[in-house]
């Protein structure tokens, strides 16, 4: 499983983002997406496409983390998303590994559909690094949604940290390295 | 247990604040408040430099290099120096190095309180110089929590006050009203 | 011989100002990172300029709930304020100028505010301090999305937060052509405690800043708003102060629809 993580502002102005891959089950921590590398730029349209979504249930659904709102099926990336209370958006894009079984699947449109799919193949299949872990070979599922959520909620926490600052201003770029590295951390622990 | 009214005098002698908590007392004109504080300021500090020293007997003699001031062991010579700027002294002239308060340490305070058999003058004195005089009724007992609580009341809301300006004439409104509920709850 | 433990001390404190942002010559700006593999970004933090306090510990080692229940000297709170104040009051053209600037002072805190107490209503569970809100200790609790559950977070925990109590009163205004505007009172506000307002100038308020951080808090939670500070003394509370809320006309607008698809 790959990610890409982000922060934008409520003007939706990127301040931070980092891209890594899973550490479960033997994962080297690197991202490798789908896209060759030339084309990472997919990512970030990928998830500021989303925001459409992200807008409309920010005020149907007042929790914090608003789970996993839209999946891009195409790349079959899935986002989740967590809003600050001060309208800051966390946006998490999350891709399993190419799979044989994915490009079939893929065709279908509802994330349930290409969850159930994965999940099957996650049985089925044991041989591969990815399929062995549920969490990363499942993006809908309910210990997907839980380890995404811990991964918000420290950000979460340390986000706050960087906005107690004296120094910073809202809409500013993140640009600590300290920063950088905790949600390294972060990842690494739940993703 | 009456306290008839109250004046500040800021350092340099100036009438920053008068109030009466005596319905109907005799009230003098702001002039004659003003001559008022600068004379009370003045002899304030006649009775100051009038205070009476005693000879200061010290076994090396008194020298007026104000290096040695700092490292004398007794705070008689460092009260007594004329260059120990640390210490509340302004009445020290060059004689005064072979002189010393009758209470070594305890600083020259000037006049503290004035009676006659009408009324008492009891003066306080802050680190800053600046002089509160309360008149009161000369059998009144305890004073000083009085004056205390009337500087703690100074220091919350003139001095925390950002539209005060430092010596300038005291003009806060919640100065007067906490001082005037809380003098009238005492009585 | 105090010379060199003295300067050793101050440039620690200076290490400690400057930890959260001295790195901007990190090597990993945003928009080449993407395309940088990501074990680079753990290993830039040792390689980057970040200068560290001497004893280790960022900004992000610390617990944000570390001074929760901390108390701050009411006094030296008070002398702040004061010069805030008076920084406030230099070159002003007007009491509305003055007060304009002190409600910009208050706006960033109550960004910031908003973000600090909803962390620690998550952080904190037993949800004491927060017993009023609408929140359960299990859940956390939720961003408000109507203007009524807003005003609650003001009135209740924001105010508790900044004052250690609720606020006096939360009304709606009675006036059918002003349906957008809300009022909160405090009988003494905390920051007007010492302050008394020159004659002259009989019509400001200080208490602009608090408004200026309610406004913060409104505008964090996308609800554009204007708050002011009105002087509304009665004989009992002398210092009471009406925060005055007038939300924008897209909120209104928003708040209509909301209704109708049944939103809390």
């Amino acid at each position: 499983m790959s990610y890409y993580f982000t922060i934008l502002s409520p003007t939706d102005v990127p301040l931070f983002n980092i891209a890594f891959g899973t550490s479960k089950s033997g994962g080297d921590g690197i991202a490798r997406f789908r896209f060759p590398d030339t084309a990472q730029y997919m990512n970030q349209f990928i998830i500021h496409s989303s925001l459409d979504m992200v807008e409309e249930a920010q005020w149907m659904n007042g929790n914090m983390y608003l789970k996993h709102i839209d999946t891009y099926p195409p790349a079959s990336a899935y986002i989740s998303a967590f809003l600050t209370p001060s309208g800051a958006r966390f946006l998490l894009l999350h891709q399993p590994p190419q799979l044989p079984s994915t490009a079939a699947s893929a065709s279908g449109t509802s994330g349930s559909i290409l969850g159930g799919s994965f999940s099957a193949s996650a049985l089925g299949g044991g041989s591969s690094r990815a399929s062995a872990s549920s969490v990363a070979a499942n993006p809908t599922s309910p210990q997907t949604e839980e380890a995404v959520r811990q991964f918000m909620g420290e950000v979460y926490e340390n986000y706050v940290k960087t906005v107690m600052s004296p120094f910073y201003r809202q809409g500013m770029e993140i640009r600590s390295s300290v920063f950088r590295s905790r949600v390294t951390a972060a990842g690494r622990k739940w993703l | 247990m009456t306290v008839f009214s109250l004046i500040i005098i800021n350092k340099a002698g100036g009438l920053i604040y008068q109030r009466e908590f005596q319905p109907g007392l005799r009230k003098l004109s702001t002039n004659d408040y003003l001559v008022l504080a600068g004379t009370f300021h003045g002899v304030h500090a006649i009775t100051r430099t009038i205070t009476p020293k005693l000879p200061y007997l010290a076994t090396t003699p008194a020298s007026n290099t104000s290096t040695t001031t700092s490292s004398t062991p007794t705070s008689a010579t460092a009260l007594a120096s004329p260059s120990g700027t640390t210490t509340p002294i302004p009445n020290t002239t060059s004689t005064a190095a072979t002189y010393m308060y009758p209470i070594p340490g305890v600083a020259a305070t000037g006049l503290d309180s004035l009676e006659t058999d009408k009324f008492r003058l009891t003066c306080f004195q802050t680190l800053t110089g600046t002089k509160f005089l309360l008149f009161t009724d000369p059998h009144m007992a305890n004073v000083e929590p009085v004056m205390r609580k009337i500087y703690e009341f100074y220091a919350d809301f003139v001095m925390k006050n950002p539209f005060y300006q430092l010596e300038m004439p005291v003009r806060c409104e919640a100065f007067d009203r906490n001082l005037n509920g809380w003098l009238r709850g005492r009585t | 011989m105090a010379q060199p433990p003295r300067h050793a001390a101050m440039l620690s404190l200076s290490n400690s100002n400057s930890n959260s942002n001295s790195n901007s010559n990190s090597n990993l700006s945003t928009a080449s990172d993407s395309r940088q593999p990501a074990h680079l970004a753990t290993a830039s933090h040792s390689s980057t300029g970040l200068r560290v306090p001497s004893n280790r510990k960022t900004i992000y080692d610390r617990h944000l709930n570390r001074s929760r229940n901390a108390e701050l000297s009411r006094a030296s709170f008070a002398f702040l304020f004061a010069e805030m104040v008076t920084y406030a009051q230099r070159r002003v053209t007007g009491i509305q100028d003055l007060e304009r600037r002190l409600n910009e002072q208050g706006y960033p805190l109550g960004l910031r505010l908003l973000d600090l107490l909803f962390y620690r209503t998550i952080s904190g569970s037993t949800s004491s301090a927060l017993s009023s809100s609408s929140s359960t200790s299990a859940s956390p609790p939720n961003r408000p999305l109507r203007i009524l559950p807003l005003l609650h977070l003001i009135h209740g925990p924001l105010w508790r937060l900044l004052f250690n109590r609720p606020a006096d009163a939360l009304e709606h205004s009675v006036s059918p052509d002003t349906p957008n505007e809300y009022m909160i009172t405090d009988n003494d506000p905390l920051v007007n405690t010492y302050i008394s307002v020159p004659k002259e100038m009989s019509m400001l308020n200080c208490a602009a800043f608090v408004a200026g951080i309610i406004e913060g808090v409104c505008d964090g939670c996308g609800f554009e708003a204007k708050v002011t500070a009105h002087n509304q003394p009665t004989e009992m509370w002398p210092g009471r102060t009406i925060f005055l809320l007038r939300f924008g006309e897209s909120v209104m607008e928003r708040e209509k629809v909301l209704e109708r698809a049944g939103v809390k």
